[in-house]
């Protein structure tokens, strides 16, 4: 009998995939389970403008502000000094600060975990926390784990989601 | 096998262990296609005598006995196909209780595909014209129908057949007809009456019968957009003779209104598979893609024979090429056509019980494969097979080969919308949704977004209605079946 990690239903021994949710049961690393702090999650989807035309940018209270340069909203960052990138995927237990998943996230090749956009005193740090397809600044790839400076106007490529970072002045 | 020496074993298409009663039932089956009141094709007339003297030969134990004492020893080499087998797992384990293996087949020409002639046709296109066929269906359908005549050989026979209360031969059975004085005909049809298949498959049938010819692709191609009421069973019955006489069926269904599981199982029988035509669109495309594949045909069926085995059970089985289509799990079982481009793949989920692990090896299926071929009057001889696996003490860290694996995961999708049909047939809607809203997750992963969203709306329309939205229980089952062929294909490339 094989016991699906997913799902908990009992399979018959010699199973491939599990004959409930359909997860594969064997040829694959077993999942493990992470304990994750559940204060740090704040809905920041919510807040995003409904509008789909490009407003001119306005922070308010934001640091800076990501502008998607394919559909023309801006997410502006504000409340707290880092934010992790990504996209939410059903029945796993990560939660970016920002989801992605409604701007075609999953298409463009954008990580679970992505990336962090964090402010440091006047400057604006990102760090690329080894996604698979990848972070690029103005065309050029981040190492992983490296931190790298931002400026306003800067574009960054999340796999194929293109953003362009608005600092407001500090 | 020289023609001056053949081996009588072969030419009756029987095992050298065959029973008295194979030997009778296999020389029954051949004289009755070779016969010389039926037969056509030059130098039929002698394989029939051929089969005769075989036959006289090896239903005599004496003459048997001192024939086989002729006998070369038998090549186990089969000539004209060949069959390769793969596993999920390369060893069964001792284990207290059930297990499962998976099981792929493939049967693939052997011949090199240049050397191969494009066989003949001789087909049938049973049309539903009832009323509800009125616009846009009956009209692609008569361009279709017309386009198809058009494209014809000289060497093919087309017929068309009509039905709705009653059944009418448009266009009948015939070599060398006038192609205008029928476009005609088919141009003229209209629509009327009710939808009753049994008429028009009877009908169909017996066009097809008029030129019924072992070397030619015997077909029918039945398309409806409507529920039959009452002879389902009639249906099936005549499906069944069909098999025998070497017609395969194909269903097409049209719109939501038709009978898919009743379709399936009416090709089924004959190792044919139902399609769904969502949009009128789509009658012409698949009607050609219909026409093409049945000229490539390089046998018309594969039929496994197998003994029931106390202790392993074929629990499921699906074909994943040349058509996707589950298959009825029968003493006998039409595993389907092999096409000159695309082999017959078909997938098996055994049952193995544990009380029969006690030796070191199982044998989890002892039966043949019978090839019923195109173009080829001799019998082919049939295919041996014994499949053993060895009993271990611990399972084979080894993961499945790709091919399996590649091919379980798109299947897993398919029998979760099964699933999730069944639960909703037995009114465990909650159940059902349930199915569909893991199905989703699954086409989100793959990047099958709308067919994802598809399977979200049917579980919504589950959960709050407890029904299927018109076509969708039929739009989520053919295309989770598109998927599985479409991965076959990529794999390919």
């Amino acid at each position: 009998m094989i016991v699906c990690s997913n799902c908990k239903h009992s399979n018959m021994a010699g199973a491939v995939f599990c004959a409930e949710c359909g997860a594969q049961l064997i040829g694959k690393d077993t999942l493990t389970t992470q304990n994750i702090t559940t204060q740090q999650f704040e809905r920041v989807s919510e807040r995003i403008p409904k509008n789909d035309s490009y407003q001119p940018f306005d922070g308010g209270d934001a640091w800076a502000s990501l502008h998607l340069l394919d559909t023309g909203q801006v997410l502006p960052l504000s409340m707290k000094n880092e934010f992790t990138m990504g996209r939410v995927s059903e029945g796993q237990p990560i939660m970016p600060d920002i989801d992605l998943s409604p701007y075609q996230a999953y298409a463009a090749g954008v990580s679970r975990l992505h990336a962090v956009i964090k402010r440091d005193g006047n400057r604006i740090i990102f760090i690329d926390l080894g996604s698979a397809n990848g972070t690029y600044i103005n065309g050029k790839r981040l190492t992983p784990n490296i931190e790298q400076a931002l400026n306003h106007g800067d574009i960054i490529a999340l796999g194929k989601l293109k953003l362009q970072i608005l600092v407001k002045n500090l | 096998m020289s023609s001056k020496n053949p081996d009588y074993y072969i030419v009756l298409g029987v095992f050298r262990d065959a029973s008295q009663e194979e030997i009778k039932r296999s020389y029954f089956e051949a004289a009755q296609r070779l016969h010389p009141d039926k037969n056509v094709a030059a130098g039929e007339t002698e394989l029939f005598l051929e089969i005769q003297q075989a036959y006289e030969v090896l239903s005599n134990p004496k003459r048997r006995n001192l024939y086989d004492a002729t006998l070369p020893p038998e090549i186990y080499d089969n000539s004209v196909v060949k069959h390769e087998m793969l596993f999920s797992r390369p060893n069964l384990v001792k284990l207290g209780e059930p297990q499962l293996i998976y099981m792929l087949l493939e049967v693939a020409p052997r011949e090199d595909k240049e050397t191969l002639p494009s066989p003949p046709l001789n087909i049938c296109l049973v049309l539903d014209r009832s009323t509800s066929m009125q616009g846009d269906k009956m009209d692609m359908v008569k361009a279709t129908a017309i386009q198809l005549l058009r494209s014809l050989r000289a060497q093919d026979v087309f017929s068309v057949v009509a039905f709705s209360d009653y059944a009418e031969v448009i266009v009948p059975a015939a070599l060398n007809s006038d192609k205008k004085k029928q476009e005609g005909r088919i141009q003229m049809m209209q629509t009327s009456g009710a939808t009753e298949i049994y008429n028009g498959l009877k009908a169909g049938m017996q066009e097809v019968r008029r030129t019924v010819d072992p070397s030619r692709v015997n077909h029918i191609i039945l398309l409806t957009d409507g529920q039959t009421y009452g002879d389902e069973q009639a249906c099936l019955e005549l499906a069944e003779q069909a098999a025998t006489q070497n017609i395969g069926i194909s269903g097409m269904g049209i719109g939501s209104e038709w009978n898919d599981i009743f379709l399936d199982a009416l090709a089924g029988k004959t190792g044919g598979s139902s399609a769904y035509i969502s949009n009128p669109k789509d009658i012409q495309r698949l009607l050609v893609d219909k026409f093409n594949a049945l000229i490539s045909t390089y046998a018309d069926d594969v039929v496994l024979e197998f003994q029931a085995q106390e202790n392993v059970k074929i629990n499921y089985a699906f074909r994943l090429q040349p058509d996707g289509s589950s298959i009825a799990i029968e003493p006998q079982m039409h595993l389907g056509p092999i096409l000159r481009d695309a082999p017959l793949q078909v997938l098996f989920e055994l049952i193995v019980n544990p009380s029969s692990l006690d030796e070191d090896v199982l044998t989890l299926l002892n039966g043949s494969l019978k090839v019923s071929m195109t173009a080829r009057p001799t019998p082919v001889p049939p295919i041996r097979l014994n499949i053993k696996r060895e009993v271990h003490i611990s399972p084979s860290p080894e993961p499945p080969p790709t091919r399996i694996l590649s091919a379980l995961s798109r299947l897993t999708l398919y029998r979760m919308q099964e699933r999730a049909r069944a639960a909703a047939d037995a009114g465990q809607f909650d159940e059902a949704a349930r199915h569909l809203q893991n199905l989703a997750t699954h086409l989100l992963s793959k990047g099958e977004q709308s067919l994802a969203k598809t399977a979200l709306f049917e579980a919504n329309n589950l959960e709050k209605m407890h029904a299927w939205s018109a076509s969708g229980n039929k739009d989520v089952k053919y295309s989770t079946r598109a998927l599985l062929l479409g991965g076959v294909k990529e794999k390919e490339k």
